[in-house]
C-alpha cells in the first residue's frame, strides 16, 4: 500500500507496477486490522474495473 | 444483469455468482463474547441485497456489522436490509513523542505507582481485570466497548499478562493499560480504572507511562478506539492531544 486516501480508500501498487484504488474488505474491518503505508497486502481486483480493488489480507511482514 | 446465484460456500461464507464469476462475498464470524458479525463485499451493488437476504435467512439474530464512518453508501445498504446504528467508535492516534502531544513528564499522582508491563502479580492483575469488567457490565455493559477480537481461552479475558501495566494506589491494584505493538504502531487495547478510583489522574498516569514506554522502544505513535458515548475516555485521550483520525459505526439487526 503506497498511500492512504480519503473515505477509507487506499492506493496500492501491484508487483507489476500497476496501481489500483482499493477499499478494505468487510473481514479486514471486522477484525480491526489496520493498513499502514508500505504494508504488503493481498488485493482482489474488480472484474469490471481493473483500476479498482479490495484489500482482503495484510501480510505480517 | 444476468441471473444471480447465491450459494452458501461454507458454514461461514456465502457467494454471489453471475455467469460463473464470483461477484460478491458474505461472511459471518463470532466474537469471543458470542456476538455474530457479518460482512458483505460486492462488485455489483445490486447483488448486496440478494446476498444479505440469503445470509439473514440462514442466521439467527441479533447480527452486527461494522462500517467506516466515511462509508456512507455501505451503511445505507445495511440500513436498507434492516440494520440500525447500535453504537459508534472514534479512532484516535497518539504521538509518543512528548513534544507532539500534551504529555507531561510529571510523576503519577501521590500514592500512585505504575508497575511496568510484565511486572504485576498475575493473580492480582487477573482479579483487577475481573473486577473492572464486572463494574462495566453492571453499568454500561461490556458490549458498548470497542471489540476484543483476538481468540482467548474460555473463562479468561486476560490472555497475555506481560502486555499490561498496572497502577497501584495505596497498595491496591487500581487500574490497568494493555498495549499491543503492531509493527510500526501500537494499539492501546484497553485502559481502565476501578470505579472508586476515578477522577484521581490514574488513567492519565497509565497512558503517560504507556506512551513513554513505547517512545523509548522506538514506536512513534499508538492508536485506540473509543466508544463515542464514553465521554471520560474521550476527555482523557483528547486531553493529551490525541488526534481523531476516523471512526466506525456498529450496525445491529435485532
Amino acid at each position: 500500500m503506497v498511500e492512504c486516501l480519503r473515505n477509507a480508500t487506499f492506493k496500492v501498487e501491484l508487483q507489476n507496477g500497476h496501481q489500483v484504488l482499493a477499499h478494505i474488505s468487510g473481514k479486514i474491518r471486522k477484525n480491526y486490522i489496520k493498513i499502514l503505508p508500505f504494508d504488503r497486502v493481498l488485493v482482489e481486483v474488480s472484474p469490471y474495473d481493473l483500476t479498482r480493488g479490495r484489500i482482503i489480507y495484510r501480510y505480517r511482514t | 444483469m444476468n441471473s444471480v446465484i447465491i450459494r452458501r460456500a461454507a458454514e461461514t461464507q456465502w457467494q454471489a455468482v453471475v455467469d460463473d464469476r464470483i461477484v460478491g462475498h458474505g461472511d459471518v464470524s463470532q466474537r469471543p463474547d458470542g456476538r455474530l458479525f457479518v460482512s458483505i463485499d460486492v462488485w455489483q451493488e445490486a447483488v448486496f441485497g440478494r446476498l444479505a437476504a440469503a445470509m439473514l435467512a440462514d442466521l439467527p439474530t441479533p447480527l452486527h456489522t461494522l462500517v467506516g464512518e466515511a462509508e456512507v453508501d455501505l451503511k445505507s445498504r445495511w440500513e436498507q436490509v434492516g440494520f440500525t446504528v447500535g453504537r459508534r467508535e472514534q479512532e484516535y492516534v497518539l504521538a509518543t513523542e512528548p513534544g507532539d502531544s500534551r504529555l507531561d513528564a510529571s510523576q503519577p499522582p501521590a500514592g500512585v505507582t505504575i508497575l511496568p508491563a510484565g511486572a504485576a502479580d498475575e493473580d492480582l492483575l487477573r482479579a483487577l481485570d475481573r473486577a473492572i469488567r464486572e463494574e462495566v457490565e453492571a453499568t454500561v455493559g461490556w458490549h458498548t466497548m470497542p471489540a476484543e477480537v483476538l481468540p482467548r481461552p474460555a473463562g479468561t479475558t486476560l490472555v497475555d499478562p506481560s502486555k499490561y501495566a498496572v497502577a497501584v494506589r495505596n497498595g491496591q491494584y487500581a487500574g490497568l493499560v494493555r498495549v499491543v505493538p503492531v509493527r510500526r504502531r501500537a494499539r492501546i487495547g484497553l485502559i481502565a480504572v476501578r470505579a472508586d478510583q476515578h477522577r484521581l489522574g490514574i488513567g492519565r498516569a497509565l497512558l503517560t507511562h504507556a506512551l513513554g514506554s513505547l517512545q523509548r522502544a522506538g514506536t512513534d505513535s499508538a492508536w485506540a478506539e473509543v466508544d463515542a458515548s464514553n465521554t471520560a475516555a474521550i476527555a482523557l485521550f483528547e486531553g493529551i492531544g490525541a488526534q481523531r483520525t476516523g471512526g466506525t459505526v456498529e450496525l445491529v439487526r435485532s
